[in-house]
């Protein structure tokens, strides 16, 4: 089976600056793949490179089969690439309902637009509840579940989460990456940039890990947690913390 | 001295009216293209010129007139914008340097206004009717800028509240990176408020023209205030214009009042926006906004 997304041999960055070098990596449908590594690896631009807001320098990308290489952010959710942001990440000046509308800004049909957001209120039942609140007023945790409905009204083939977790409690943490699990289960591949290794491994079925802008290890989600090498050099777990597992 | 204050009322009205569709698009787009337009004083001057044109020299009446202009004025400015100001943003430049390009763009459009037409004042053929209700004075012309402010005050909060474009214009003016992960061309969104907000530009010109007089400064005239509408509004917040427009508006006019009083000549009144801006950037540096934050 071929992947439906690819990244070949991406160096990228930003103006003059190479930040990361020769990634490659590749997402199936139905697979959560995440992107590890310490702070100031290349994590979040090496998903920047793919949707153009970071420079790409050298290397190709590859969606369903088609080079789509330098493509433009709102090409790319035309084409069915959500994109989540780890910060600023909702309009806040905008209510959750009108937020949710502009996440399904490609679909032209009203119909579609209507039952896209009654599915995404079934599955964000939280926001249901406030569809007229400003997002600029939301939690946290709020903001996040808003941010990844909004890119899911889309309805992507490919959802690129860069740190849902960062800033969010460790109970609305839980129920957002249950969440990305239903999304999964109903076809949605997803890429997924993440501190908190332990949490994002527990959802994953591979990933893939960067130090220094270069990936140094890549696998499944059981191989990298068990790797006692990438425990210690890249992921930064607490021994006390796998203990208690 | 007796103080008409119900006259005051209706001049603030008036001259608020002209502010607040003078400064739509300048607000708008300050916010989304992240720089001060100040040749839109010039697209207000144009879309004045093009009003006498039509109206006065061509004897067309003000309809076609305010067509003509928007039209006009509006594509100007969308030749401006992808001409100029996009370029230069696309290589780098920065927000100052884009203000002075917009000054520099400006003095083009305005000493090619005054060799066209030349820099003797000239006014509109239209003669209007004086209505008196009680104390108050109106002219046909008052009681027509009037009618067009609330059109497009309430066409534009339609718009902007309701229709797909106009949250797109929200979301793309409040978060540009996002908006275009959504799938928002936002690049054709500032286009269209470039070309929405010139246009209503030229009415505004027209109407500072027809009441008072046509020359290479008419927007010139006025630019001080409209920015001051800008600020006090919040950068980009529509709503926050609207109040904004009608407290310079009215600042403006009792100012005239004041200074009279003191024996001061009222050219000071320009000094009122000044001031407002000042403590504007001073005190609240987000303006009105802070009262419209579902802008």
């Amino acid at each position: 089976m071929s992947p439906i997304l690819s990244a070949k041999n991406i160096d990228a960055g930003y103006n003059d600056v190479i930040v990361i070098r020769d990634i490659s990596i590749e997402i199936n449908t139905r697979e959560i793949v995440a992107i590890l590594g310490p702070n100031g690896s290349g994590k979040s631009t090496l998903i920047k490179s793919i949707l153009g807001f970071a420079k790409l320098f050298d290397g190709k990308v590859i969606y369903h089969g088609k080079d789509i290489t330098g493509i433009t952010s709102d090409r790319a959710v035309h084409m069915g690439i959500g994109y989540v942001p780890q910060i600023n990440n909702v309009f806040s000046n905008l209510t959750i309902a009108e937020n949710l509308d502009m996440g399904a800004y490609p679909c032209k049909d009203k119909k579609s637009i209507k039952s896209r957001m009654t599915e995404t209120y079934d599955i964000f039942p939280e926001l249901a509840a406030r569809k007229k609140a400003l997002a600029g007023n939301l939690s946290g945790g709020e903001r996040q579940m808003l941010a990844i409905a909004r890119a899911m009204m889309a309805q992507p083939k490919v959802l690129l989460l860069d740190e849902p977790l960062a800033s969010v409690s460790p109970k609305p943490g839980s129920a957002i990456l249950s969440k990305l699990n239903s999304i999964k289960d109903k076809g949605t591949a997803i890429l997924i940039v993440e501190q908190n290794v332990q949490k994002v491994l527990s959802i994953s079925n591979r990933g893939y890990v960067l130090v220094n802008g270069a990936c140094v290890m890549s696998g499944s989600a059981d191989s990298l947690f068990d790797e006692e090498s990438s425990r210690q050099r890249f992921l930064g777990l607490e021994e006390k913390v796998l203990d208690n597992n | 001295m007796d103080i008409n204050w119900a006259q005051i009322l209706l001049n603030s009205v008036i001259t608020g009216s002209i502010y607040l569709i003078g400064a739509i698009g300048l607000s708008v787009t300050y916010r989304l293209s992240n720089f001060s337009n100040f040749a839109h004083a010039e697209f207000i001057t144009l879309g004045a010129f093009i009003g006498y044109w039509v109206s006065s020299q061509l004897g067309w009446g003000l309809l076609p007139a305010f067509i003509i202009a928007f039209l006009l004025t509006g594509t100007v400015s969308l030749l401006c914008y992808r001409g100029i100001f996009q370029p230069l943003a696309k290589r780098g430049a920065s927000t100052i340097h884009l203000m002075i390009a917009s000054i520099a763009v400006g003095f083009i459009i305005r000493y090619s206004i005054g060799a066209g037409w030349g820099w003797t004042p000239q006014y509109f053929l239209n003669t209007w009717t004086t209505y008196e209700v009680g104390a108050i004075r109106i002219t046909g012309l008052w009681l027509l800028l009037i009618l067009v402010t609330l059109t497009s005050a309430l066409t534009m909060h339609f718009a902007l509240m309701r229709t797909k474009l106009g949250k797109a214009i929200r979301a793309s003016s409040s978060n540009p990176e996002l908006a275009a992960a959504s799938g928002i061309n936002v690049n054709r969104v500032i286009l269209i408020t470039w070309f929405i907000g010139a246009g209503l530009a030229a009415i505004a010109g027209i109407f500072r023209g027809a009441s008072t007089q046509v020359w290479p400064m008419t927007g010139w005239d006025i630019i001080l205030p409209i920015f001051a509408v800008v600020v006090l509004g919040g950068i980009g917040n529509y709503h926050g214009a609207i109040v904004a427009a009608f407290i310079i508006g009215l600042t403006e006019n009792i100012g005239v009042v004041a200074l009279t009083n003191l024996g001061l000549a009222t050219e000071y009144r320009m000094a009122l926006a000044f001031l407002i801006i000042i403590i504007t950037l001073i005190v609240k540096p987000q303006g009105l906004a802070m009262f419209f934050r579902r802008a």
